[in-house]
């Protein structure tokens, strides 16, 4: 349509053209059916108009040598791929090679045939400039006035008006179907987030100890007593909780993956500042013990494991966006994009020697929601 | 009465001169070499007995010849100045002066010492050595042990050149921003398991060809972008030129 112009154009040339005139060549009927496409060829010329010259023969003997060469790659790349040894073995040996070598041949196969297709195109194809008319940009006057009534008249042919309960009943139909359409996005919103209220408990939760306080663990689930972590030293902790039925160790399987802690035993100069930082913050006064204390290890800005930890600077580092935050400060971010605090996990010592957690985190861990932005 | 007195007499002449001895060892040989050692080249920062000086050095009691060990033996120590991470570089002194200056420090305070030997990755687990370098080295060291940025301009070295004895020696005196991992924490099969893991990384070559220094995943993509990018660039000029 928006080539209405350039096409009447072309159909008024056309009238004149005889495609069965015998006088006319091939190429005549290639640039004619060209210019019916608003394409006019302006200039046309072979790159060699003399046959066998020897830079034509040396062109083709590329182009011709990259499709063997590229055969050639192909055919390595598939002996390689049944014969090469693939299976892992340590230490330096041709198996290391496997990935490589499939990469490599079959990336050069390519490559080469690219290259051919492309050199074929560029050296040995007639050299050609052809100009194409731009479109007009809007439909013209009377086209759009006859698609309007087009569309009108198909509105006169359901005959809404003249049967008013037709068109009553397909909207009274279409309604329940549309509530089909939102129902799945309105019901996620009426999902209440606080239950269960998984947002605001971890695996320290004492509910998921029948109550009872709920002892850090490492990763295997066995106990840690105060002398297992040097001091200027640190351990990753999960929550020593079991499950009820099998009695496995889930404390660090994937549903508590919020519960890692980071156990740091502080120099005792370092725990004085911290005790002095913390007598100013009630809810967390009492969370440490002896010199060790315990900060989620799930970073506040995005949820990775902020567990860098520089015992002489006192800071925990999160690789991946580079939060700081202070140990010594109720861990304070001091630098990169966090701003929350890492939560403190309330720590004791039970009479059996062991570490546990007096209760879970009192604020949510990890990256901030919308009640905690 | 004075057959008594003489036999106690007696007793007390045989057993005082073993008593310092056996209580508190005579400074040997080689904490003798290395007090003097201590006295030419430490002294100024860490005090005329290791005990520190304020703003300049930590005190040295009860850190044990392992630290002297990494610190000496890696050159970091003595520091050009002090500051939180001690730069690697020539060592000053040689291995048999490094255990003298150890030997100084060990009999100042005591504290943890590497165990004999030089290979402590032979017959060690590698793959629970990988599974406690992934809880406790990674984060810091990163995956492949290229070592990672810390604050400050502050980082955690590649391991690719820490011998055996270096890498536990580390861990158990957690030297600069390094956690300390004592033997409660890391028991010393488990530190020999780590080790194994470790020398297993450095002697196995990468399957994927160039390792880009092990440090991770940017360094791979920014390689892979800035090649790519420059290889696509001169193909797409290439193409569109005009012959």
């Amino acid at each position: 349509m928006s080539t209405h112009a350039g096409l009447h154009a072309a159909e008024a040339e056309a009238e004149e053209f005889d495609h069965n005139d015998p006088r006319l060549t091939r190429f005549d009927l290639v640039k004619e059916g060209a210019r019916r496409d608003g394409v006019e060829i302006v200039h046309y010329a072979p790159r060699f108009p003399v046959p066998g010259t020897r830079r034509e023969a040396r062109i083709v003997r590329t182009v011709s040598g990259m499709f063997l060469l590229s055969g050639l790659f192909a055919t390595a790349f598939v002996v390689a791929y049944i014969w090469w040894p693939w299976k892992y073995e340590a230490g330096s040996n041709l198996n290391k090679l496997y990935t490589p070598i499939l990469g490599l041949t079959l990336g050069l196969s390519l490559a080469l045939l690219g290259f051919g297709i492309i050199a074929w195109g560029k050296k040995l194809l007639p050299e050609e400039i052809a100009v194409q008319d731009r479109h007009d940009g809007a439909s013209p006057a009377d086209e759009k006035k006859l698609t309007g009534d087009t569309m009108l008249n198909m509105v006169d042919e359901l005959g809404i008006k003249r049967r008013p309960l037709l068109a009553k009943a397909a909207l009274l139909g279409m309604l329940p179907l549309g509530a089909v359409a939102v129902a799945p996005l309105i019901g996620g919103l009426i999902k209440n987030p606080h239950k269960p209220d998984i947002l605001f408990h971890t695996g320290w939760d004492p509910a998921l100890n029948s109550g009872k306080p709920i002892a850090v663990t490492r990763d295997d689930g066995t106990k840690i007593r105060p002398e297992d972590v040097s001091v200027g030293g640190q351990m990753t902790v999960f929550p020593g909780i079991y499950d009820p039925d099998t009695h496995e160790f889930v404390g660090a399987s994937n549903d508590h993956a919020d519960s890692p802690t980071l156990l740091i035993h502080l120099r005792n100069d370092d725990a004085d500042v911290l005790r002095a930082n913390l007598s100013h913050v009630p809810i967390n006064e009492h969370n440490t013990w002896g010199n060790f204390v315990a900060y989620s290890k799930i970073c506040t800005h995005a949820g990775c494991p902020a567990s860098l930890y520089e015992q002489q600077t006192n800071r925990l580092l999160c690789p991946c966006h580079q939060s700081q935050f202070n140990i010594l400060d109720n861990a304070r971010p001091i630098f990169g994009p966090a701003t929350r605090r890492l939560p403190m996990l309330p720590l004791t010592v039970g009479q059996d020697g062991f570490f546990y957690a007096k209760s879970d985190y009192q604020v949510p861990v990890g990256p901030g929601f919308w009640e905690r932005p | 009465m004075i057959a008594a007195l003489a036999l106690v007499g007696t007793v007390y002449a045989a057993f005082t001169p073993s008593a310092p001895a056996s209580g508190e060892p005579a400074p040997s040989s080689d904490a003798a070499a290395g007090k003097a050692l201590f006295n030419t080249s430490c002294i100024t920062c860490h005090g005329a007995n290791g005990q520190g000086v304020d703003g300049r050095g930590p005190s040295l009691l009860g850190v044990g010849s392992a630290a002297v060990e990494f610190q000496v033996n890696t050159g970091r120590m003595p520091a050009v100045r002090p500051e939180a991470q001690a730069e690697q570089k020539q060592p000053a002194f040689d291995e048999k002066q490094a255990q003298q200056l150890g030997a100084y420090v060990e009999s100042l305070g005591g504290g943890p010492q590497v165990p004999a030997g030089d290979d402590f990755h032979s017959g060690a687990n590698i793959a629970q050595g990988g599974d406690l370098f992934r809880v406790n080295c990674s984060s810091c060291h990163a995956f492949g042990a290229g070592g990672g940025a810390l604050s400050s301009g502050k980082f955690a070295p590649t391991l690719a050149n820490a011998s055996d004895r270096t890498i536990y020696a580390a861990m158990l005196s957690g030297p600069q921003n390094m956690p300390v991992f004592g033997d409660n924490q890391l028991s010393p099969q488990e530190k020999r398991d780590v080790i194994a893991y470790i020398q297993n990384l450095k002697s196995d070559t990468s399957p994927g060809g160039l390792s880009i220094g092990k440090v991770g995943p940017v360094a791979e993509g920014l390689v892979i972008f800035l090649v790519g990018i420059v290889v696509l660039l001169f193909a797409t000029l290439w193409i569109a030129g005009k012959s």
